[in-house]
């Protein structure tokens, strides 16, 4: 299993495109750039739910309407954020598989989209008003935790090993 | 004293070396800047899809427009605070990075356009506040807005690899 991962991997890191993305001047500025824009958009959409979910904010606004308005965009900007994720990952992948934030990064991601589908999902699609709020704020603070959580742990792969 | 000569009197300055020379002051202060995007930029994201008619369209514009501004004033404090910081530690080879002036030019063309909505748009948004699309001009500053904000994260990903 793992040897087919490492083929699949080397073969697509080696291909024309991923090269050139890699080795042109602007290559990867550009690719990084929609990862940014795609986390902007992904993570603004995961804060206004969480902060409408804790009650903190836009309280003029149903929880299931909110999430169905940002439902779109959330994964239009998700989609744009693990599609330019695969290519800087495929340019250098002996890099990130030894980088120990990158490891972190995974995993803390497996784990945000683990408590989104499985808990998250179930408290937003559902009115706020019908359950003690306690949990509401602390389901609220568990997804903003993960979720910049992994963008801190990106962050740290250009600054630790 | 020049502007070039300005810049490089900031970067030796002692604030500036104390950020550079400290092992997770810049990293922290770098993303802090990135991770108050949503905050900030993200908002203003929101706002303009809703301003063009693409998002949460059942729900007066007004009502959003509230909402986003008020999380985004955080968000930009922050990106002005970290920004600033940044610029320090910096300023020397940002003076002359075409990318970095490319997102001044940027941030300055937000401003205006932010005006321009504020003065001629604003006043009368109580006549079109519940259409699922607002007149032309306002979709045009939203627009403006949204492929501008874009651009500045553009030029401020990309300069960081020229430094």
């Amino acid at each position: 299993m793992m040897s087919l991962f490492d083929a699949l991997v080397h073969w697509s890191s080696t291909s024309a495109p991923i090269v050139f993305v890699r080795d042109s001047r602007y290559g990867m500025p550009a690719v990084q750039s929609v990862h940014l824009v795609g986390i902007t958009v992904f993570l603004a959409a995961i804060l206004l739910l969480d902060l409408r979910l804790a009650g903190v904010g836009m309280t003029d606004w149903s929880l299931p309407w909110l999430e169905r308005q940002l439902k779109p965009w959330a994964i239009g900007a998700a989609t744009l954020v693990i599609l330019s994720g695969i290519l800087i990952f495929l340019g250098t992948p002996s890099k990130y598989l030894a980088s120990n934030p990158f490891r972190f990064k995974m995993a803390v991601l497996c784990l945000a989209i683990l408590f989104h589908f499985g808990v998250l999902r179930r408290f937003a699609t559902s009115e706020a008003g019908s359950r003690p709020r306690r949990g509401d704020v602390v389901v609220a603070g568990i997804s903003l935790t993960l979720w910049f959580l992994v963008g801190w742990a990106g962050r740290a792969i250009a600054f630790v090993p | 004293m020049s502007l070039f000569g300005w810049c490089q009197w900031l970067e030796h300055s002692t604030l500036a070396l104390a950020i550079s020379e400290s092992t997770w002051l810049f990293p922290l202060i770098e993303g802090s800047h990135i991770l108050a995007l949503p905050l900030s930029v993200g908002m203003i994201v929101i706002l303009d899809l809703r301003l063009l008619g693409l998002a949460f369209r059942d729900d007066p514009a007004s009502r959003v427009m509230h909402e986003a501004l008020r999380w985004s004033k955080i968000g930009f404090a922050v990106m002005f605070v970290t920004g600033a910081l940044l610029f320090m530690t910096q300023a020397g080879k940002a003076y002359g990075n075409a990318f970095f002036r490319a997102k001044l030019m940027f941030l300055l063309m937000l401003g205006i356009n932010a005006v321009v909505y504020q003065a001629i748009f604003y006043p009368k948004m109580a006549q079109w506040d519940a259409a699922g699309r607002p007149p032309v001009g306002a979709r045009l500053c939203a627009g403006l807005s949204l492929i501008v904000w874009i651009g500045v994260i553009v030029c401020g990903r990309t300069m960081a690899y020229q430094f």
